[in-house]
């Protein structure tokens, strides 16, 4: 092909050397069209991933205190003035607590690796910080004497949000997130795979299953802000749903779902042969029977992929939560339906807010929890419908 | 099999739901520009105390105190913020919904600063003259009638201003910050025009006003590069970017906490929070809650507040507060009537 | 005996299938709920404030209409301005310029996917880019907020131009990127389907590869690419969160992609998260605004998803 053509030749076409050049340049087009798109994808996982690496770590300082009864009662009085400034008072504020729970320390010097606060750990990390030059050369001091040390941030994943940056996690969102999927997909499971049997199975081919289907791919494309104003209008003012609650986020979302759940598993019953529901019927079983026992079971697996990818998606969608007020400050994890909770992109939008600098790597981790839960939600999706996919 | 197991989710569902029990967790709505403080004490709460954490939604004052008069079910939420006094309507809905015995609890103050690049030469400005600079309408020349807003540098208000432009970097309409600006220089500073008869105008809308949006960093991004800008936010803003902004006087007076606490800078608000009294003993931690709050080591002079940008009352106010809430004085009509949740006289 | 138990069986059996349809009808009643939940609100706010003047009024100035909200007594206002056109013009701007992105590298994506890449290639291609779907709206949001803006801020700023660090141009650049999986997977399937009649017929007659896509793949799977598209646009359009995180609440009538712009989602946001009651005219906008998307987006839809079925109709494929 990329032979040199002699020029002499009596069949050579000046325009073909042309077209031939304009078709190698869109062949170009085309792959350059999809090298740019992956690289936004790595250029953007990779900026996230930059950006959230340091929350998974943070600093604490080794310090001994000499405990008595007086302790217990001024916990921020404990240290000396000038590394009060470098501790966190989320910490002090848990000491009492720690006290009590050991009555034997008192009267006796222990050793503790307190936490640093934000901005103490934000300059150890290299990052800008607010910090006075003083506390600075403290803390490389403290670095020096190899009193400070950088942990993995177990809080991160066992506290809830927090007003102190430091002491701010993200264990509440996870489990209102995982509450509020709970009420999606059980409500949108059962209704969308109905739903599919309904137009699959029993639906006679007439005008109104067509305005149903195509409903149906509308609602698929209807924007999301949209359901959220249906949450709030009719959940929430009209059935007095309580605001913010994981039952009425996880409503609204239920009929976002709906759409996918519906489309993958009337794509999963119409890949069951026809032969089989024949031979059900030939046996003298009912529609529902057939339905019930052969059908459905041999279409599970697409059911199952389309619900994973349902769950996946409503799992990341934040603005019909706005809506129906899943952002309020929730510290603790949610332990009722109808009591207020916060989900996973609900926390990263909060804290994307928020003023403090150290809020950032926090946002950030944030996102990669959740992306890391989604692309595993897919992936289980993919290697489903691998396993599960039987030609007829 | 699947219909199965999504009744047994169902279920599952179901049980969960029974065993809410709402009565063993606080609920705060009310104020954004109270939220940050009160959310902070929350937390202290759930984090010193064996209570479970209040939650705390920012609603704004209006519709938080809307919520708080609906009733007194255990369903309605304990307290609200607010970053006004109550209003007389709001306390007879109030009463009219059975929410008779509130008790009041000042937080502190809150100082709106205007502010500009650290770079720029001092400026002092008079509310009159931001009123003027930023009015849709203004009185012609000879007062008598009002024209649209023809000045576009400092300068062509007052020859001693600088030749900038006007441009000022401020709050977006829905939240509390542009609610007191509005309130405390323009509604203010329209009363010396008596053409206005009294009534707030608008703001003007040709680019001279450019509503940030609700993150107030990037108004302080914004001012330290653009050097003709002044912007408005919160206090603590001010205090947080001392090395990228300045403080405008204001009348004269420096933005300094001392100068808001004892209300010689001109623009300034109390804060509140109220509690309804019903719920206490029915909710756990209902008095803690507003006890904790009243503390010295939250709201006093050197309370943890501060370190976000609560500007505390002076210290025998303080005293008061504390007395008040521990005494849970009740809201009468004469109070709202005078702005205060101390017992009068 | 029999005719009994035949009897319970025809019962069950009308019993399932009324349960059945009842379920199918909850996707239709999410529609109307969703019409009437906005429409209701819609005409409280029709009510106060005229209607021509939102759709063709370019002033939105709705801070007095606030003040009344916060209850401060009905001497203080003044008449509020709802016009909605800059917030129209801002949503269609930044959409377009999503669309300007999304648009060519999307389509030139599902070319590759479809005419060139070996199956091998495509099948790893293919959901790779579907990740790109996948990630969150707010992610996306804090992606534009934090990186995209302030690096078109720098970038603009070397060439002596001033760019808003809520511009339209970061929020719509980003948006375009989430919209991408959407043309190109949908295209791909759309290319794939073209019979391989036409393209051997046209290679047949001397036409090279570009030529047949260009002139022949191309042209014959143009409805369906023009749903594909449509789909998208219905997309940018509805999109929330990176406009809420990336644009500006500031309605701005301009044609300057580096200034500040909004959207009606962000309007919807603002209104309903804001420091007002419930029945103030500012918060019912945002159900009047919602309507004029959901109107919007539902023309688009439609027309969309009838030229699929249609398309599909016609080279018999039948996943829709």
């Amino acid at each position: 092909m990329e032979t040199k053509i002699n020029k002499n030749n009596n069949f050579y076409i000046p325009q073909i050397e042309k077209r031939n050049k304009q078709s190698k340049r869109f062949r170009l087009y085309a792959l350059s069209a999809v090298v740019l798109s992956l690289s936004f994808l790595a250029f953007f996982l990779i900026d996230i991933i930059k950006a959230g690496i340091p929350a998974f770590t943070q600093s604490s300082v080794k310090i001994e205190i000499s405990i008595d009864e007086e302790t217990a009662n001024n916990p921020y009085g404990i240290l000396e003035r000038d590394m009060s400034r470098l501790v966190s008072r989320a910490w002090l504020r848990s000491f009492p607590k720690e006290i009590e729970a050991h009555p034997e320390w008192i009267g006796t010097t222990q050793t503790f690796w307190a936490l640093l606060n934000a901005e103490a750990d934000q300059y150890l990390k290299g990052t800008q910080s607010k910090l006075k030059e003083n506390q600075k050369s403290k803390l490389d001091a403290l670095l020096q004497e190899g009193l400070i040390e950088r942990k993995f941030n177990a809080t991160f994943f066992f506290t809830g949000d927090s007003k102190i940056p430091e002491n701010a996690g993200f264990y509440a969102a996870i489990v209102g997130s995982v509450l509020t999927m709970l009420v999606t997909m059980s409500l949108a499971v059962p209704i969308g795979v109905m739903t599919a049997v309904y137009l699959e199975e029993f639906a006679p081919d007439n005008k109104l299953t067509q305005i149903i289907e195509i409903n149906i791919n509308n609602l698929a494309a209807i924007p999301s802000i949209l359901f959220g104003l249906l949450g709030l209008a009719i959940f929430i003012n009209f059935f007095g749903v309580p605001r913010s609650s994981p039952l009425a986020g996880g409503m609204t979302l239920a009929l976002m779902s709906l759409p996918i759940i519906i489309v993958s598993s009337k794509a999963a019953l119409k890949s069951v042969p026809a032969s089989i529901r024949q031979a059900g019927y030939a046996l003298g079983l009912t529609k529902w029977q057939v339905t019930k026992d052969h059908v459905l079971p041999l279409a599970f697996p697409g059911v199952l992929t389309g619900s994973i990818i349902a769950l996946a998606q409503a799992m990341g969608e934040t603005a019909p939560l706005i809506i129906v007020g899943m952002i309020a400050f929730v510290p603790d994890p949610v332990t009722s339906l109808t009591s207020a909770a916060t989900v996973m992109p609900a926390q990263i939008f909060t804290w994307s807010g928020m003023p403090e600098r150290a809020y950032i790597e926090k946002t950030a981790a944030g996102i990669m929890v959740l992306l890391t839960v989604l692309i595993s939600l897919n992936t289980i999706a993919v290697l489903l419908r691998k396993k599960f996919e039987v030609k007829w | 099999m699947n219909m199965k197991k999504s009744a047994t989710a169902l279920l599952a569902v179901a049980s969960l739901w029974a065993s809410a029990s709402a009565n063993d967790q606080i609920r705060i709505v009310g104020s954004s520009t109270v939220y940050p403080f009160t959310s902070y004490v929350a937390e202290e709460l759930g984090a010193i105390t064996n209570f479970a954490t209040p939650v705390v939604e920012s609603t704004g004052s209006g519709g938080g105190m809307k919520i708080f008069c609906a009733g007194v079910g255990l369903d309605t939420p304990s307290f609200t913020n607010a970053s006004r006094a109550m209003k007389p309507k709001e306390f007879e809905t109030c009463q009219k919904n059975g929410v008779t015995e509130i008790t009041g609890l000042m937080v502190g103050y809150d100082g709106i600063s205007i502010a500009q690049s650290k770079e720029n030469p001092k400026l002092n400005l008079t509310k009159e003259q931001i009123f003027l600079a930023l009015a849709q309408e203004v009185p012609s020349k000879d007062g008598k009638s009002l024209i649209a807003n023809p000045y576009k540098k400092w300068s062509d208000i007052d020859a001693s201003l600088p030749k900038r432009e006007i441009r000022m970097i401020g709050a977006p309409s829905t939240s509390g910050t542009r609610d007191s600006f509005d309130e405390m220089v323009m509604e203010k500073a329209s009363k010396s025009f008596p053409i206005y008869g009294g009534k707030y105008k608008k703001i003007r809308t040709d680019g001279a006003y450019i509503p940030g949006g609700e993150n107030d960093n990037l108004i302080v991004q914004q001012l330290a590069q653009d050097k003709d800008a002044l912007g408005y936010f919160g206090y603590s803003f001010l205090e947080e970017n001392h090395d990228k902004i300045a403080g405008v006087t204001l009348n004269g007076v420096e933005p300094t906490a001392e100068n808001i606490a004892d209300g010689s800078y001109p623009v300034s608000r109390s804060m509140f929070v109220y509690m309804k009294n019903a719920h206490i003993g029915k909710i756990k931690g209902v008095s803690e809650f507003i006890e904790l709050y009243a503390t010295e080591s939250m709201i006093g002079q050197r309370g943890v507040l501060r370190t976000i940008g609560l500007i505390p009352m002076p210290k025998e106010m303080l005293k008061k507060v504390q007395t008040s809430v521990k005494n849970k004085t009740l809201l009468t009509k004469e109070m709202v009537e005078a702005h205060t949740i101390l017992p009068l006289k | 005996m029999i005719n009994s138990s035949a009897k319970r069986r025809d019962l069950i059996e009308s019993l399932i299938k009324s349960v059945l349809i009842f379920a199918a009808f909850i996707s239709v009643l999410t529609t109307f709920g969703i019409l009437f939940s906005i429409i209701f609100e819609s005409v409280h706010f029709f009510q106060r404030e005229s209607i021509l003047d939102f759709l063709f009024g370019t002033e939105w100035n709705p801070d007095t209409a606030f003040l009344s909200g916060t209850a401060r007594g009905a001497e203080d206002v003044a008449s509020a301005q709802f016009g909605a056109v800059p917030i129209f013009a801002g949503t269609f701007y930044i959409t377009f310029i999503a669309m300007a992105v999304a648009v060519p590298i999307g389509l030139f994506s599902a070319i590759y996917m479809s005419e060139y890449a070996s199956t091998k290639v495509r099948n790893i291609i293919k959901p790779t880019l579907e990740v790109l779907a996948g990630i969150p709206t707010v992610v996306y949001g804090f992606f534009a907020a934090i990186t995209v803006a302030p690096f078109l801020v720098d970038l603009f700023a070397t060439f002596g131009m001033e760019a808003s660090y809520r511009s339209a141009l970061g929020a719509g650049v980003v948006m375009g990127i989430m919209i991408i999986p959407i043309i190109s997977s949908l295209s791909d399937d759309v290319i794939n389907s073209v019979p391989h009649n036409m393209r051997n017929g046209a290679l047949a007659l001397g036409m090279n590869k570009a030529e047949t896509i260009k002139f022949v793949v191309l042209p014959s799977a143009m409805p369906g690419i023009i749903a594909a598209v449509l789909l998208g646009v219905s997309r940018a359009l509805g999109e929330t969160m990176i406009v809420v995180m990336a644009a500006s609440l500031r309605p701005n009538l301009t044609m300057n992609p580096l200034e500040d712009m909004t959207t009606v989602t962000v309007k919807i946001v603002e209104a309903l998260v804001g420091d007002q009651e419930f029945d103030s005219s500012l918060t019912l906008s945002a159900f009047a605004l919602g309507l004029v998307l959901f109107v919007v987006t539902l023309i688009i839809n439609i027309v969309s998803i009838v030229t699929i079925r249609r398309y599909h109709k016609k080279y018999k494929i039948s996943n829709l």
